[in-house]
């Protein structure tokens, strides 16, 4: 055990700077995630079938592809059509379009879910369909997505330790440097599952206390 | 019919069912203040009275589904649910409640029929895993019983293809196939739309006709003062009348009664 | 741009993409089976009488999905054998899945339990089934027909997650792919089929799941 702790310790800063990449990585793509399936979502509530029908083949084809099989492509794609993207930058982009579907198809649910009643009474009194949005049905909508939400972002930092298979230094990928200098294999495989489950647990409390704060009174 | 419907007691002096002083309590509300209540062997007693009385909760103290602080429930001789020893009481474990319980049938106000099983089915299963029977001898009786109620040919049909009241028709042939000593009705019309009801009713008294030892809790006033033999009207977790169905419809002596009655006539 | 598509060398290999196609279905399959088990008994400790039962479940579950699939399969697959236990790539891949899968089908079956009316049990007691066959003839049936469309997702989203079995370099359809992209440069190509196929497979084991849930609907 101490010399678990020492070694944990001597790998700080590897370890530390894994970890930062993990959050910066999980932020990353769940804000572009986020406005990316914000505009999703409106479009396939609201949009004519034609425009719609892009948007519902993009969910479909991200929620029928593992996430891994996007990473690999986005990884290995981008050079041969001329795009220079570092491994993370490739990263967030998969873990952002990944996202962005599942978030999409979240907003789809919960906008679809607000009675009719409410853009009724929204129309009688002159709203325009942007004020509509903007005013009524988005605000019911985002405090009832809230929850899935926080899951997907639970979800992009589990995710994010799949970047370590293309050679981005997340916190995965820094653990088994580690263990490739020390062999401490079980200790360190466990030292980075805690640290993922704390992480997470963590998320999942703010976002609980998140959601009694603003859901109230809904 | 000639054989008796339910179970002949081996006491034939003694009342088949005896509640004495029974007291149940839900957290701290007393739903049950010290129920006396006896029932002879092929006796046809109803229980009415308004919603919050303690009647449903009284048909399930007797079949053990819910537990009583206070007490004693005799079937046929036998002290029900609990047993004393250094002078404290225990609730009986789960196997002897189980059997304590197949002695009892109990038709439900929603029915409950097993969804995922035939007609056939639901008669069978306790057959076949309580009373142990080969799958062609529950079989046979399961069949006897469907065509006592009137749905021989319903047999292999699910619940879900089948009106309420031939549903709770199955829920009758279930509790009987059991050779229970007596059978519970917990408002088994409540649930039915309208053009239902007699059919179940008809049922309920067929069985009574052919001296089945039966506890009714009813709101049907017609039907408690045809088939019974005795009605008992409870309010407020006590029993306040008992007497013949004349004298409890007729000249009902209590106040509370006179108003109950006055309340239910449409 | 510069790219134009052949897709030749994919179809030369095609044989390999279906064979880990394949492997990704058995692989989910199996660890389903398993997690099933888990799934059962952990979601009938999490609504039984028993306090430790229900946070023995309840730790389980929290445990598993706060946990990165991958590194739960890099902890059982290099670490176990440290800890003296030897398992190939194929059992431990699948054990680590199974143990995963657990943690859902817990969820699954849990709500499938509360989906049980509590009448229908009560007419099993009271004819007399002691709490045990009640839960054998009469629960279980009825909870397993309920949770059979939640189920059918959760194998779905195994069956996604079979890939990360290229991690430790099981040939199924993900790894294959990726030796065909590295191995052909058809780069657009190759991702374009791995995708197809994986979107296509979803799509017909979701077909079938409704198709089966018309035939038995929800009680």
């Amino acid at each position: 055990m101490e010399l678990f702790l020492d070694q944990v310790w001597t790998a700080r800063w590897p370890l530390w700077d894994g970890f930062l990449l993990t959050i910066e990585i999980a932020a990353a793509a769940i804000a572009c995630g986020t406005l990316l399936g914000c505009l999703v979502g409106i479009q396939l509530v609201f949009a004519p079938t034609l425009i719609r029908l892009p948007f519902r083949i993009y969910v479909d084809v991200m929620r029928g592809t593992p996430l891994l099989v996007l990473i690999l492509a986005a990884f290995y794609i981008p050079s041969v059509v001329g795009l220079n993207l570092s491994a993370t930058q490739a990263g967030i982009v998969a873990l952002a379009l990944f996202a962005g579907a599942h978030i999409g198809e979240l907003l789809r649910g919960a906008l679809q879910s607000i009675p009719p009643g409410q853009s009724e009474a929204a129309r009688s009194i002159g709203l325009t369909f942007p004020q509509m949005l903007a005013y009524v049905l988005l605000p019911q909508a985002l405090r009832s997505a809230l929850p899935p939400w926080i899951n997907t972002g639970v979800e992009l930092i589990k995710g994010s330790s799949l970047l370590s298979m293309i050679g981005v230094g997340e916190l995965l990928l820094k653990t088994q440097e580690v263990i490739g200098r020390t062999f401490m294999t079980i200790e360190f495989y466990v030292f980075a599952g805690v640290l993922y489950l704390v992480t997470n647990i963590l998320l999942d409390q703010l976002g609980k206390t998140v959601e009694r704060r603003v859901g109230g009174h809904l | 019919m000639t054989q008796p419907v339910t179970q002949l007691t081996t006491q034939p002096m003694h009342p088949l069912l005896e509640i004495r002083g029974l007291r149940k309590q839900f957290g701290t509300l007393d739903v049950l203040k010290g129920v006396d209540l006896a029932l002879n062997q092929r006796e046809v007693v109803s229980v009415i009275g308004s919603s919050g009385s303690g009647k449903t909760t009284l048909l399930r103290c007797v079949n053990l589904l819910e537990e009583f602080q206070g007490g004693e429930i005799v079937l046929d001789g036998e002290s029900i649910g609990y047993r004393v020893s250094d002078g404290r009481r225990h609730r009986l474990r789960d196997r002897e409640l189980s059997r304590q319980r197949s002695m009892t049938g109990m038709v439900f106000q929603s029915f409950n029929l097993f969804p995922h099983l035939s007609a056939a089915g639901n008669v069978m299963l306790g057959l076949r895993k309580v009373r142990r029977m080969a799958r062609d001898e529950a079989r046979a009786i399961a069949e006897k019983w469907l065509a006592r109620v009137g749905l021989a040919a319903r047999a292999d049909h699910y619940p879900s293809q089948l009106s309420g009241g031939q549903q709770q028709r199955v829920a009758i042939a279930r509790a009987l196939a059991m050779d229970p000593k007596l059978v519970l009705l917990d408002e088994v019309t409540s649930a039915l739309d309208p053009e239902l009801v007699q059919e179940v009713l008809n049922t309920v008294k067929s069985i009574a006709d052919d001296g089945a030892t039966l506890l009714i809790v009813t709101h049907e006033m017609r039907f408690a003062r045809d088939v019974s033999n005795r009605v008992v009207f409870m309010e407020q977790g006590q029993i306040v009348e008992d007497g013949p169905p004349s004298e409890i419809f007729g000249n009902p002596r209590s106040q509370r009664l006179a108003e109950f009655l006055r309340n239910t006539r449409t | 741009m510069g790219y134009s598509l052949h897709f030749g060398a994919i179809w030369a290999s095609f044989d390999r993409l279906l064979f880990g196609l394949a492997l990704g279905l058995g692989l989910a399959a199996a660890a389903v089976l398993v997690g099933t088990i888990i799934g059962l008994l952990a979601a009938f400790a999490s609504v039984g009488p028993s306090r430790i039962g229900r946070l023995v479940a309840g730790t389980y579950v929290t445990l598993i999905r706060n946990l990165p699939l991958l590194v739960l399969v890099l902890l059982v697959y290099f670490a176990l054998p440290q800890a003296g236990i030897r398992l190939d790539k194929y059992e431990s891949f699948i054990g680590a899945l199974a143990l995963y899968s657990g943690a859902y089908l817990t969820e699954v079956f849990r709500g499938g339990l509360l989906s049980v009316p509590k009448g229908v049990v009560e007419a099993g007691r009271s004819i007399g089934l002691t709490r045990f066959q009640t839960g054998l003839w009469v629960t279980a049936p009825i909870m397993l027909r309920n949770a059979l469309p939640s189920l059918g997702n959760t194998f779905i989203g195994m069956f996604k997650d079979s890939s990360i079995a290229a991690a430790i370099a099981i040939p199924e359809l993900t790894f294959e792919a990726r030796k065909i992209n590295v191995d052909t440069f058809r780069v657009v190509e190759t991702w374009l089929v791995a995708s197809a196929l994986y979107v296509a497979t979803c799509f017909a084991i979701a077909s079938l799941l409704r198709g089966l849930e018309r035939r038995f609907p929800k009680f």
